[in-house]
């Protein structure tokens, strides 16, 4: 016979395990793209990465391509932008394997761009809006940031 | 009666890994780092909807025994035929799928694979045929921090030899220990022993169904936390019994336990070849119905402790393991697996992949000692020592060359059947795996 007494505090741990995990939080939207720049006034290079396939090799690869763009031109000459609609959305999602590197990235000027467009199909999919990294700032569409990073000056790349 | 013991048992575990949960919960893992989270689980938020992977491994093996009295026993065969003492084959050739099938909700992970090789799962032996064979077939919800769930056809937590994914192992033959210990065997009602044969035509593969591949049909509590350099992995397992046979032909139910704890050298690296030293412990229970007398139950009861180290050039490992009941007392013999013997036996082995070269060399010594303290009858005490000596040759990360050779000595203490142990000699076995 199996006791409620016992099995009441494991339920609630594991309930309360699963609605902590469902939460979502809510991102502050990105700065403009002159207000990026003003930031950053002594950058020599503007660079902008974009991110619209979900796959692992992809993920590696952009941010492998960050990594390299600020070993070789130095965090304080770059002003690096990495861009994510689209499938590419995933990269930001809060568990996603990657965030350790992601948050290195960040800690070293580089911004996360995540496509408001992109979120709200996702959540219709999803029944509720997917939970992002912390370190993602809110772009009303990603296909248009990259436009006006590109004719602010950005030199725009899609690994 | 006699689900309720793991029943509670089970309770009592769950009890502890929701506490481990709890306390666990918000330190990051390492996810793909070890073989429970690489077999059990996909990369968050980047898997495949479906990524098609698998391997092939043909093989040839010479056996240098030499027969007692014009016959051999299969020690001295090749299997899983064990008809003859040469022979080319298809050992594993295994296709299959992974990966999450919403990449939105990368929570929910799946893993099919299929056996098409000719091995002691898809050979029907003497009294069957061959039938390529369904190996894995599981979900894994990742939903719970620090309690993963993996559900279906799966290799449960146990052995670090049978857990490993065999495409990184690195010999061809598993040890004495693992092959007769842990590699369970399923006697069909109808199987009766057969007697020691002459070769080229030998026929001694008694067991018609497939070999449990340490794998099982259940359901699987797990996780793995990361405390500094530290990973630690945990594992708590229901399963039928009754190996990769999809439905359980009793009411009990195994019970399997896993705790592992890894210093990891590189925190950053990841899969099978990460850098680590690994302690880990393990515990399996469960009963068996007699395949001849459905009235008998028979307990089953496997543990076992060991270490691995992988810096490369160097690999270490070392395992011990104990077994009480269902000792199987080789391929010939059906009717003789429901007995309540003791075995035990282990392995250190280890390897040097030569530095700005493509080889690896492999030594492996191996030990087991079945039906241990019984002095004669149909089940007597016999001993089985190993030294392998192996090189492995990569062409590249995924495709490699394995060369190994066998010294074996065998002995028993009940002369009928160390006559037969006896002249048990060298195995050859080449081998390339290629994984795609």
């Amino acid at each position: 016979m199996i006791h409620l007494s016992r099995i009441t505090p494991i339920a609630l741990l594991l309930a309360a395990s699963l609605a902590t995990s469902g939460l979502a939080q809510a991102n502050p939207n990105a700065e403009s793209v002159a207000a990026a720049i003003q930031a950053k006034p002594f950058a020599q290079t503007r660079v902008a990465l974009q991110i619209s396939d979900g796959g692992a090799g992809k993920q590696t690869l952009v941010l492998n391509v960050a990594h390299n763009l600020l070993k070789f031109y130095g965090q304080d000459k770059i002003d690096l932008e990495i861009v994510a609609f689209g499938p590419g959305l995933r990269l930001l999602f809060k568990g996603n394997a990657n965030s350790q590197r992601i948050q290195e990235l960040a800690a070293s000027g580089v911004r996360f761009s995540a496509c408001e467009n992109t979120i709200k199909a996702m959540s219709k999919k999803l029944g509720h809006p997917p939970e992002l990294n912390p370190i993602a700032r809110i772009v009303p569409a990603g296909i248009v940031r990259m436009v006006e990073l590109n004719k602010a000056g950005f030199f725009v790349a899609r690994p | 009666m006699q689900l309720q013991k793991p029943n509670k048992k089970f309770q009592r575990y769950l009890a502890m890994t929701t506490l481990c949960a709890g306390l666990f919960a918000a330190m990051p893992s390492a996810h793909a780092a070890n073989w429970l989270m690489l077999q059990g689980t996909e990369p968050a938020d980047n898997a495949a909807r479906a990524k098609v992977w698998g391997f092939i491994q043909p093989m040839y093996s010479k056996d240098f025994s030499n027969g007692f009295a014009g016959k051999y026993v299969p020690p001295k065969l090749v299997g899983p035929s064990l008809d003859s003492q040469s022979s080319f084959n298809i050992l594993r050739a295994r296709i299959g799928v992974r990966g999450t099938g919403f990449p939105l909700d990368s929570k929910v992970n799946y893993f099919i694979l299929t056996e098409f090789g000719n091995n002691a799962i898809t050979n029907g032996g003497h009294y069957g045929s061959y039938k390529p064979y369904l190996s894995d077939a599981s979900v894994t919800l990742n939903y719970i921090k620090g309690a993963r769930v993996r559900l279906g056809l799966f290799k449960y937590p146990g052995s670090e030899e049978g857990l490993q994914g065999i495409a990184a192992f690195p010999y061809i033959g598993y040890t004495s220990v693992t092959n007769q210990m842990l590699l369970e065997r399923f006697p069909t009602n109808g199987e009766t022993n057969i007697a020691p044969q002459t070769v080229p035509n030998a026929d001694m593969n008694a067991f018609s169904a497939p070999a449990g591949a340490f794998r099982d049909v259940g359901a699987q509590v797990f996780d793995a936390f990361d405390v500094g350099n530290w990973e630690h992995t945990y594992a708590v397992m229901l399963g039928n019994g009754h190996g990769m046979q999809m439905t359980d032909n009793n009411s009990s139910k195994d019970l399997y336990l896993y705790w592992s704890s890894a210093y990891l050298f590189d925190k950053s690296a990841k899969g099978p070849f990460r850098p680590s030293l690994k302690m880990f412990t393990w515990y399996q229970s469960g009963k068996r119905t007699d395949a001849y007398d459905k009235t008998q139950e028979q307990e089953r009861k496997r543990y076992g402790v060991g270490v691995s180290y992988l810096k490369k050039p160097f690999r270490v490992s070392a395992e011990y393991m104990v077994g009480k009941g269902m000792i199987f007392q080789g391929a010939q013999n059906p009717q003789r697996m429901f007995n309540n013997n003791k075995a035990a036996g282990g392995y250190v082995e280890g390897g040097y992949f030569i530095p700005n070269t493509k080889f690896e060399l492999d030594l492996r010594y191996d030990t087991y000692k079945r039906n241990k303290g019984i002095l004669k009858g149909p089940t007597p005490e016999a001993k089985f020592n190993t030294w392998t000596a192996g090189v492995n040759y990569h062409f590249n990360k995924k495709t490699r060359f394995t060369l190994d050779y066998s010294i074996r000595k065998d002995s028993s203490v009940f002369t009928p059947v160390n006559n037969q142990l006896k002249d048990v000699k060298g195995l050859l076995a080449l081998q390339v795996t290629a994984v795609f």
